[in-house]
């Protein structure tokens, strides 16, 4: 393919009104999936923007590529046959945590699973917006929405621990208005082959507003988020001087400059490392213990589900004693009539 | 205590199921019939009789729990709107199958597919003719006001606990979404498992006792002979269902030289119509199936000896007049106005098509 820049972000514009709420979250992560394209090798006619139902659903109307809104819930599904039944498009699933995690949860995970080449950017704004603010799985214990009056009584997913309980391959968290970070990311995860999860959070300004305050607010983020880079040591806070380090089984934040401790003692990210150990540990991480991981956290190679496909058709076809018409007519069961 | 009350269809629903002492009710969000759940969730149920209301992943997930909570004798019910009805056709013919009593609530909204959120009545042949696989009947109630919302909730568990079969209230957005006046019922007692098991015999899962036979609920019989004989007997209850339980409202049908054919949301925009029919010197009456499975078909075949022709009318392309037509069997003609895909029609619509495809026709 060419070198040359073929599109700008406006190309991936279409020419529908959107409707989604002013100041929705999922407008600026919009702006950064056409920004990522206008970056990409891909032609435009090979894009494929495939959605379940939901708020973010509402995502292939908006995109001038081939869209697909589908079925609550399979997402992940149609996207998987849209890949299989034409592998040479660059799928993009837009989900939400309500499509993927309460009733696409099985497909998500299977989708993950046989990592299937697709990238999938998950939606999280800890609500099911559509219908208008009841708890999702994602909600947090005790969040009080439209069917949890007193608040929830059920834990919520971690969709990153969901992504490595599922053997996934990559996983990267953004937020809606990071918008340069979130490009990048995307511009990453589409380069992985494989199911690339990308969770971004996303603020619902009608339901569940301000939910992730405390990581975005100005005052607190630069202490209160962490950006991951492959090869970096994990270092954050305003003044560049908080790290993280390994204190026995568990992740640990120290200043730099304390206790004897150097930029040498804090850890250095390695998004390529396959046991995903210390993956999950930053997925974990938590206010207000810990800084949020964002960036890409995991990116292992492994076949996809496609490739594996193929390379098992060749094998079988190589070992087999049928190589033409002749060889067909002649297997099995033959005999000759006199 | 009887108490009257300016609700939603929907919260008129949400209401009866506490007052009908309902057990569990389980469910997921989907427009427009979310405020059954929200409804419960604020009213806090576990409080006022011990009913419990979850929230669960999927409309799948809502009437396997439904499958489950049937299964230990309670009264346990679900709700959704058209997308999420067709998900739970798979638990509705096992749980059909089972002879588990429970109620399934279907606001419906314009299709196929994803659809819309405006009110439609196209689910019809989904709630009467099966929609799930295998021979098996839903007795289905079709609501025309608030106070039906409320009043069918408890007639619902009263006819499935006797027939033990599963209970659909096929409503639609129209009705879910207005709000009317309803009276509501007196509370009723939940029942506890002695009085369960004393009421309704061994096949409920409330623990064994060596009094007690052992019992699996299940739908699955290998044995050709036996599956037929299962069949049987799940027939000889429609039949006896369908002799028993057929409901229906008649309006000004004694002198009415046509008649309207309409259900839920449909009647009412009908009974207008024919208001506006008589007023223009029109003889027309309407009948309103209550019960659309078991259907009217013996009082429409009658009034089909004394009208000159009848106009069906439904918010969905056609689907209620196969049955009216099966009913009439060709004595008079059964025509069909509708209206459909979130789109209602007007009484004054109504009133020109049957002058048009009846009277002028």
């Amino acid at each position: 393919m060419s070198t040359e820049k073929k599109y700008t972000f406006k190309d991936f514009k279409s020419d529908q009104e959107v409707r989604w709420c002013p100041g929705c979250g999922d407008i600026a992560i919009m702006n950064s999936v056409q920004k990522a394209m206008a970056q990409l090798d891909h032609n435009k006619e090979d894009y494929a923007v495939v959605s379940g139902i939901g708020c973010s659903s509402r995502f292939p109307y908006y995109m001038n590529t081939y869209g697909f809104h589908g079925i609550h819930g399979r997402a992940g599904v149609l996207a998987s046959g849209v890949k299989a039944a034409n592998p040479k498009l660059s799928v993009w699933q837009i989900t939400g945590d309500g499509d993927a995690l309460a009733i696409g949860g099985n497909h998500f995970i299977h989708e993950i699973r046989r990592n299937i080449d697709v990238n999938l950017l998950l939606f999280n704004n800890q609500i099911y917006g559509l219908t208008k603010g009841q708890y999702s799985p994602t909600s947090l214990l005790g969040q009080v929405t439209k069917t949890s009056p007193y608040g929830t009584i059920e834990e919520p997913f971690h969709p990153g621990e969901l992504v490595l309980g599922a053997r996934g391959t990559f996983f990267a968290r953004s937020i809606d208005n990071k918008v340069k970070e979130t490009t990048n990311i995307l511009i990453e995860a589409d380069g992985h082959r494989g199911t690339s999860v990308v969770e971004i959070l996303q603020n619902c300004v009608i339901f569940n507003h301000g939910f992730y305050n405390h990581i975005v607010g100005k005052d607190v983020r630069d202490d209160n988020q962490i950006w991951l880079e492959h090869g970096k040591p994990m270092i954050f806070g305003k003044e560049k001087n908080k790290g993280l380090v390994i204190d026995g089984l568990k992740l640990k934040v120290v200043t730099i400059g304390e206790d004897g401790i150097t930029e040498a003692d804090i850890l250095v990210h390695d998004e390529k490392e396959e046991n995903p150990t210390l993956h999950m540990a930053l997925i974990n991480m938590q206010h207000p213990n810990f800084p949020t991981a964002f960036g890409v956290i995991r990116a292992v190679k492994k076949d996809t589900y496609d490739s594996l496909l193929e390379k098992q058709i060749e094998e079988v076809k190589a070992k087999s004693n049928i190589l033409c018409m002749d060889d067909l007519l002649n297997s099995g069961e033959t005999w000759t009539i006199e | 205590m009887e108490e009257v009350r300016l609700m939603k269809g929907n919260e008129a629903i949400a209401e009866a199921a506490i007052r009908a002492g309902v057990d569990g009710y389980f469910g997921y969000p989907i427009t427009p019939q979310s405020e059954i759940i929200e409804y419960l969730m604020l009213e806090q149920p576990h409080l006022r009789t011990g009913m419990q209301v979850l929230q669960a992943e999927s409309e799948v997930a809502a009437i396997n729990m439904v499958y489950g909570a049937a299964g230990c004798g309670k009264k346990a019910m679900t709700s959704s709107s058209s997308p999420g009805i067709s998900l739970k056709l798979e638990g509705i013919s096992y749980i059909a199958a089972s002879e588990l009593p429970c109620l399934i609530v279907n606001v419906q909204r314009g299709g196929p597919g994803l659809g819309t959120i405006q009110p439609s009545q196209a689910d019809y042949f989904q709630a009467v003719k099966g929609g799930g696989h295998g021979d098996y009947r839903l007795l289905v109630l079709a609501p025309a006001s608030v106070q039906e919302m409320a009043d069918f909730v408890d007639l619902s568990f009263e006819l499935a606990f006797k027939y033990r079969t599963p209970v659909m209230i096929l409503s639609d957005g129209v009705i879910g979404q207005m709000m009317e006046k309803v009276v509501l019922p007196p509370q009723k007692e939940r029942l506890s498992n002695e009085e369960l098991i004393k009421k309704y015999g061994s096949w409920a899962t409330t623990g064994k006792p060596a009094s007690r036979e052992r019992n699996i609920i299940t739908s699955l019989e290998l044995k050709s002979e036996r599956q037929e004989a299962h069949n049987h007997k799940l027939q000889a209850k429609y039949k006896e269902i369908s002799e028993n339980e057929v409901r229906f409202e008649k309006l000004n049908c004694d002198d009415a030289e046509y008649l309207i054919v309409a259900y839920g949301s449909s009647a009412r925009i009908s009974q207008k119509a024919m208001q506006i029919g008589r007023e223009k010197g029109i003889k027309v009456g309407v009948l309103r199936p209550i019960t659309l499975w078991p259907f009217p078909s013996d009082e429409i075949n009658k009034l089909a000896d004394q009208v000159k022709g009848i106009l069906t009318v439904e918010m969905s392309a056609g689907q209620m007049v196969e049955d009216v037509r099966l009913a009439v069997n060709g004595k008079i003609k059964v025509e069909y106005f509708g209206r459909y895909g979130g789109m209602i029609p007007s009484p004054n619509e109504v009133i020109e098509a049957l002058e048009q495809k009846l009277i002028g026709g």
